[in-house]
């Protein structure tokens, strides 16, 4: 609590690993033609060794609207299903998506979006589901760590002073759940975007479309573009989460 | 004033509180003394209704306390556990000011309410209003838990084992100080603890559970000289009870007038307690005392046989 009122400089030199990612990313996204020297090393025999199917920011802004659109959609219903079951009326619920959370988290992804697949047909919206599925878990299972590991003392004066179970949810709980649940986002985001890629096998049009791709035409530039894009977007995205997550101790 | 008439409650087979009767006059401090699960938490709890009573009926100064909704009886009644329970996101200042906000109190009226507690209960302003819960020590966090539980000027103050986490100087200390506070505040207060000298100290009146009932309920003086039972009496301290009375008797209330006699050397203070003077007297080797004021003036005399109130006369 000493930087109690940062300058903008400050806050803004906070902020400078997920900046210097971003630039990083976005740089590579748009400049990857002007690596064509370089990759034409790497993949000699090859008539093309940038990806152009389709232009790599669309990829990456495909990748990150599914990614977005899936991480919302978790972080409402996770949470929210948290919230409910820890609430006196939805109790009763508690130990059955506790179990479904913790057990959800041995599922691997690919086994998911297989399931999805027959069930929604290609395009964006198996991939989407999947990745809302998959997300859920790690939000469900801190948003319940973390409404769970509030020190009861809190709660019994939170009561005792005559806050209402609203005011105790958005002043107290959530507040101090907040680090965990973050937490529980920060996993679920960063595990999706790599998991996203795999939409690219059911026809979704992401990042992962280059690798799937190099991996089908035996083009190792195309896999490496795919696979540089999307570790760089998971860097960024995980560093600015480190930053929104305040450290504890 | 608070009354419990026949107050019971179960938690499913088992019976927590059973049938008990209390009356607690306002400004009154009364203690709920007993071993542990003993029901005097539960009690306490459910006269701000955080539990709801089974059976009976509980009045707050002549109304049953099921017509209140249950926060805002909450908000009217102040509330200190043991583990203080402060908001850890909160500071010092926005923690003591919970209950007037919850109430809608204008903002500079919350301000100047916390301010005047802060100074109450010797938090110096600008040394603790910003200050986090976990920056404090237990005895600070402890003084801060009783500020928020008298921010709205409650007329009742529940206290639930407040002092059993600090260190026994800390204790002591807040001892006093909630007794200097009482002088002037004149709460009615409900006061449980497990811890006997405390509630002697405390207590205008002491209630003594035993599974889920009351055995007795008196003064400290009249549980001290005529314990109901065994249990009671082994509570109060055994053969040691006669020492409880003589820490909860001052030497003023004992002492002769000064009389022609040399005085001893040996000296007491007229607000010491019987306890200490016999201590005093123990370590000296003395069997008389000389009192004295604030001033180290002499103003009467102890005698062993007055101190053990055997002779009136002497």
């Amino acid at each position: 609590m000493s930087d109690r009122a940062p300058t903008a400089a400050v806050r803004l030199a906070a902020w400078r690993g997920p900046l210097v990612w971003l630039a990083l990313l976005l740089a590579l996204a748009f400049g990857m033609p002007t690596l064509e020297p370089v990759l034409r090393g790497i993949e000699s025999d090859t008539r093309q060794v940038v990806y152009a199917q389709a232009g790599l920011p669309s990829l990456l802004a495909n990748h990150l609207l599914v990614v977005g659109v899936a991480s919302l959609l978790a972080v409402a219903l996770g949470v929210g299903a948290a919230v409910l079951v820890t609430r006196p009326a939805g109790r009763d619920f508690l130990p059955l998506v506790a179990q479904f959370a913790s057990m959800g988290q041995t599922f691997p992804p690919v086994a998911v979006l297989a399931l999805a697949v027959p069930v929604l047909g290609f395009g964006t919206w198996p991939i989407i589901v999947a990745l809302l599925l998959y997300g859920l878990l790690p939000i469900v299972r801190n948003t319940l760590a973390g409404l769970e590991g509030i020190d009861p003392g809190v709660q019994e004066a939170a009561r005792g002073m005559g806050m209402g179970g609203a005011q105790r949810l958005w002043q107290v709980e959530l507040p101090l759940a907040a680090p965990v649940i973050l937490a529980g986002i920060r996993t679920s985001v960063t595990v999706n975007i790599a998991t996203a890629a795999l939409g690219a096998t059911v026809g979704a049009s992401n990042l992962g479309a280059p690798i799937i791709s190099g991996i089908v035409n035996g083009n190792t530039a195309y896999v490496l573009q795919g696979a540089v894009l999307i570790g760089l977007l998971a860097l960024t995205v995980d560093s600015a989460f480190a930053r929104l997550t305040p450290a504890r101790g | 004033m608070i009354e419990l008439l026949g107050v019971t409650k179960r938690f499913g087979e088992e019976t927590a509180v059973d049938a008990i009767s209390l009356t607690v006059e306002k400004g009154e401090l009364c203690a709920l003394v007993g071993t542990s699960g003993c029901g005097k938490s539960t009690t306490l709890r459910m006269i701000n209704r955080l539990i709801e009573h089974d059976g009976g009926e509980i009045h707050i100064d002549g109304q049953p306390i099921r017509e209140f909704d249950g926060r805002l009886l909450r908000r009217r009644i102040g509330y200190a556990i043991q583990s203080t329970g402060l908001f850890p996101h909160w500071t010092v200042a926005r923690n003591i000011g919970l209950v007037p906000r919850l109430l809608k109190w204008p903002k500079a009226r919350v301000r100047a309410r916390v301010e005047e507690l802060m100074a109450l209960l010797g938090l110096p302003v600008e040394q603790f209003a910003d200050k986090y819960p976990e920056q404090l020590s237990g005895g600070q966090a402890q003084r801060v838990g009783v500020a928020r539980a008298l921010a709205a000027d409650p007329d009742i103050l529940l206290m639930d084992e407040p002092f059993g986490a600090l260190d026994p100087i800390t204790r002591e200390t807040l001892q006093v100080e909630l007794r200097e506070l009482q002088a002037r505040l004149h709460k009615t207060i409900v006061f449980v603890t497990h811890d006997m000298d405390e509630a002697l100290a405390l207590a205008d009146r002491l209630a003594v559970m035993r599974a889920g009932r009351i055995v007795q309920q008196g003064t400290p003086l009249a549980l001290l000289r005529e314990p109901a039972d065994d249990f009671v009496a082994s509570l109060l301290g055994g053969d040691e009870r006669g020492l409880k009375e003589a820490a909860i008797t001052r030497v003023g209330e004992r002492m002769l007038p000064l009389s022609p006699r040399l005085l001893p050397q040996a000296r007491v203070h007229r607000d010491a307690t019987l306890r200490q003077a016999l201590s005093v007297m123990f370590r000296e080797h003395a069997d008389r005392l000389a009192v004295v004021d604030d001033e180290a003036m002499a103003v009467g005399e102890l005698s062993l046989r007055r101190l053990v109130g055997a002779g009136r006369d002497e």
